[in-house]
C-alpha cells in the first residue's frame, strides 16, 4: 500500500498522545511512578500492518493492552473507526472490543487447559451469541481449516498440540469474531524459526484474503520488516523512530534501532567455521 | 494416573466406612438407647473359635460374662454359657435410612445380648452407639465442611476477583476469624442459647457454628487461586470476546478453585468431627440419649471410668480410620491441587 492511498482512506486506528503510568506504592516513602507509555501517537490504516519494535520493557505490551481495552490509559486518545475508546460505557466497549482481538505470546497460557480445541474455538461464538448451537460446529470446523489445522484436532486438549498448532488455534479463535484489527503481541516469539515462518505466511495470507489490519508487536526487527508496511521503534514508552521497513533497515537513525538491528541473527559465511576438537 | 488411583482408593475406603454408619440399623446389633441396667460397664466380649476344651467351632462364639466372685465390677467368662454368633438375625426394630422399617441385623446372639465393644453405665451396647453416633458426628462434619467451603468460596472469590477495598475488608475479617480462639467462641455462642435444646436444634446449631468459624482459611486459599487465575491470558482473551464477570467466574475462574476446595473440604471434615466431639464431650452438643461420638466419650470425664474401664476409649480408636481416610484423601487431592497442571 502506498503513501497516497493512506491519505484517501481513513485510518482504522488512531492513537494520539497515549500515556499510561503505573503507580507503585512503596512500603516507605512516596509513590513511585512507572511511565509505561509516555506520549505515543500513530495511525494504522485498513488492510496494513504496523509493527511496533522495541526491547522488553519499552511499553509495547502496555500499548497492546490499552488498544485491546484491557487497560485504561492514563491520558491520551484512542480512536477505532472514528469511535473514541476513552469515553465509552462498559456495554459499548464490549461491542468494540470484539473487533480488536489480541494474540498472546504464550500459546500455552492463552487457552483453558481443561477445554478441548472445539470448546476453545466456540467460546467467542457462544459469547457473541448470534449463532445457534447447530451453526457453531461447522463454523468452528471452517475456522480450523482457515488456519490450516485439520478438523480431527477438535477433541484434543491444548496441551496435546504443538507450539505452532497452538498459535494457529489462537488465530482461529480470534478470527471467529471477524475482528477488524488483530494485535499480535510477540505472537511469533515463542516459536522456533521454521514455525515462525509458517505462521508469518499464514498471517499474510489471511491479510490478503480477509483484508485484516495488524498491529505486530515484536522485538525481532527482521520479522517485523518482513511482515509490516510500517515500523515504529519504541523505547522507554516513546516512539523513537518510525518509517518504512526498507528505510529502517538500511538507514537506522536512532541508537536503539541500530542496537535492535545488530541483534538480528545473520548467517555470516565469511567467518571460519569453529575448529573441531 | 497414580494419584487418581490413590484418590479412588481412599474414596472406596471412605464409602465403605460411611456405609457402616449410614446403615447403622443393619450393622448395629441393638437399638442404641436400649438399656440393660443389670450389666453396666461390661467389658468387650471376646470372640472364640476354640472352646475351653480345645474343640474348634466354625461359628465364632462368645462366652457370657458373669461377675467375678467377691467383686462388684469385675467380670469373668462363664465357660458354661457359650453365645454363638448368629448372622442375619431378627432383632430390634429400626428404619433403614430412616425410611424402610426392618428388623434384620447383620449379627446377634440368641436369648442373650452380645457386647463386642462393651457396654456403658446403663448397659447400652457401645458398638451400636458408635455406629448410630457416627451418623450425627459425620453428618455434622460433612455438612459443616460443606457450609464452610461454600462460604469460603463466596468470600474468597469476591475478594480475589473484585479486589480493592472489598479485598482488604474481607481479608482483614478473615484474619480476625483466624485469630479468634474459636473453642471459647463456640462456648460463648452456645451459652447464649437455652441449655436444654432438642437434638435436632443442637445439631443444626453445631453445624452453623462450625461453618461460621471455619470459612476464613478456605476463603484465603480461594482468593489466591482466583487472583492468579484472573490474570491468565485465556481469561483476558475471553474478556476480549465480550465475556461478562459472571461468565468469567463461572466458566474459567471458579472451576480452577475446585481442587483447592475439595482438598479443604476433605481436611475440614475430620476437624469438624473433632469440634463436634469437643462440644458433645463438654455436654454442649447433641444431648443424651441420642448418641454421638462426643457423647460416647463424655463418660471419660469421670475419673473412675478413666482408670477402670479401658474399653470406654475404644470409640476413639475406631474413629481413627475415618479421620485417616479423610486426611489421606485430602493429601492426595492436594497433590493434584495445582489448578492448571497439564494432565498427562
Amino acid at each position: 500500500m502506498t503513501a497516497e492511498s493512506h491519505e484517501t482512506s481513513e485510518p482504522l486506528v488512531r492513537v494520539e498522545n497515549l500515556v499510561k503510568h503505573y503507580s507503585k506504592r512503596k512500603l516507605v516513602g512516596s509513590v513511585e511512578e512507572v511511565r509505561a507509555l509516555d506520549g505515543v501517537s500513530f495511525s494504522i490504516f485498513r488492510g496494513t500492518t504496523l509493527a511496533i519494535v522495541g526491547e522488553s520493557g519499552s511499553g509495547k505490551s502496555t500499548l497492546a493492552f490499552c488498544l485491546a481495552c484491557f487497560e485504561k490509559p492514563t491520558s491520551g486518545n484512542l480512536w477505532f473507526e472514528e469511535t473514541s475508546l476513552s469515553g465509552l460505557k462498559e456495554k459499548d466497549r464490549r461491542v468494540i472490543r470484539r473487533q480488536i482481538q489480541l494474540i498472546f505470546q504464550d500459546p500455552a497460557n492463552s487457552f483453558n487447559p481443561r477445554w478441548s480445541v472445539l470448546e476453545i474455538l466456540t467460546e467467542p461464538l457462544v459469547l457473541q451469541g448470534n449463532l445457534s448451537r447447530d451453526e457453531m460446529h461447522p463454523r468452528a470446523q471452517a475456522l480450523l481449516e482457515q488456519v490450516g489445522l485439520s478438523s480431527h484436532l477438535g477433541e484434543k486438549l491444548p496441551s496435546e498440540l504443538s507450539g505452532g498448532q497452538r498459535q494457529r488455534l489462537g488465530i482461529a479463535r480470534a478470527l471467529g469474531l471477524r475482528p477488524k484489527l488483530l494485535i499480535l503481541d510477540e505472537a511469533l516469539s515463542a516459536l522456533d524459526c521454521s514455525v515462525q515462518a509458517q505462521i508469518a505466511n499464514l498471517l499474510m495470507e489471511l491479510q490478503a484474503s480477509l483484508g485484516m489490519t495488524y498491529l505486530f508487536i515484536s522485538h525481532d526487527l527482521a520479522m517485523a520488516a518482513h511482515l509490516a508496511d510500517e515500523i515504529a521503534v519504541m523505547s522507554r514508552g516513546q516512539i523513537v523512530e518510525q518509517g518504512a521497513p526498507e528505510e529502517i533497515l538500511t538507514h537506522p537513525e536512532n541508537r536503539i534501532t541500530r542496537e535492535l538491528l545488530a541483534a538480528v541473527p545473520r548467517l555470516d559465511l565469511s567467518r571460519p567455521p569453529l575448529a573441531e576438537s | 494416573m497414580r494419584g487418581r488411583r490413590a484418590i479412588s482408593g481412599w474414596l472406596v475406603v471412605l464409602v465403605a466406612l460411611h456405609a457402616c454408619v449410614l446403615f447403622a440399623g443393619f450393622f448395629a446389633p441393638y437399638d442404641p438407647t436400649e438399656q440393660d441396667r443389670g450389666r453396666p460397664y461390661l467389658p468387650p466380649m471376646r470372640l472364640h473359635f476354640l472352646d475351653n476344651r480345645g474343640h474348634f467351632h466354625a461359628r465364632p462364639f462368645a462366652y457370657a460374662l458373669k461377675l467375678a466372685e467377691g467383686s462388684f465390677d469385675q467380670y469373668e467368662e462363664d465357660t458354661r454359657r457359650a453365645l454363638p454368633l448368629k448372622f442375619m438375625v431378627r432383632g430390634a426394630n429400626y428404619r433403614l435410612l430412616g425410611l424402610l422399617p426392618s428388623r434384620l441385623h447383620l449379627f446377634g446372639a440368641e436369648n442373650e445380648r452380645i457386647y463386642l465393644l462393651g457396654s456403658d453405665a446403663y448397659g447400652r451396647d457401645q458398638l451400636s452407639r458408635f455406629l448410630y453416633g457416627g451418623r450425627v458426628s459425620l453428618f455434622a462434619g460433612l455438612l459443616g465442611a460443606g457450609v464452610t467451603v461454600l462460604l469460603g468460596l463466596c468470600v474468597g472469590a469476591a475478594a480475589g476477583y473484585y479486589g480493592g477495598w472489598r479485598d482488604d475488608l474481607l481479608m482483614r475479617l478473615a484474619e480476625l476469624f483466624l485469630a479468634l480462639p474459636w473453642l471459647y467462641l463456640l462456648f460463648a455462642l452456645r451459652a447464649f442459647l437455652p441449655l436444654a435444646v432438642g437434638p435436632l436444634e443442637a445439631f443444626f446449631l453445631i453445624v452453623a457454628v462450625l461453618g461460621a468459624v471455619g470459612w476464613a482459611r478456605p476463603a484465603r486459599l480461594v482468593r489466591g487461586v482466583v487472583l492468579s487465575a484472573k490474570e491468565r491470558d485465556f481469561v483476558r482473551a475471553a474478556r476480549g470476546f465480550g465475556a461478562t464477570d459472571g461468565y468469567l467466574l463461572r466458566r474459567h475462574i471458579l472451576p480452577a478453585t475446585s481442587s483447592v476446595l475439595l482438598t479443604q473440604a476433605a481436611i475440614l471434615v475430620p476437624q469438624f468431627i473433632l469440634a463436634e466431639m469437643t462440644l458433645s464431650f463438654l455436654g454442649l452438643g447433641v444431648p443424651e440419649p441420642v448418641p454421638s461420638w462426643g457423647n460416647l466419650l463424655s463418660s471419660l470425664q469421670q475419673y473412675s471410668v478413666l482408670v477402670s474401664y479401658w474399653w470406654m476409649y475404644l470409640p476413639a480408636l475406631i474413629m481413627l480410620p475415618f479421620f485417616l481416610g479423610y486426611l489421606g484423601l485430602g493429601s492426595e487431592l492436594q497433590e493434584r491441587a495445582e489448578p492448571y497442571k497439564i494432565e498427562r
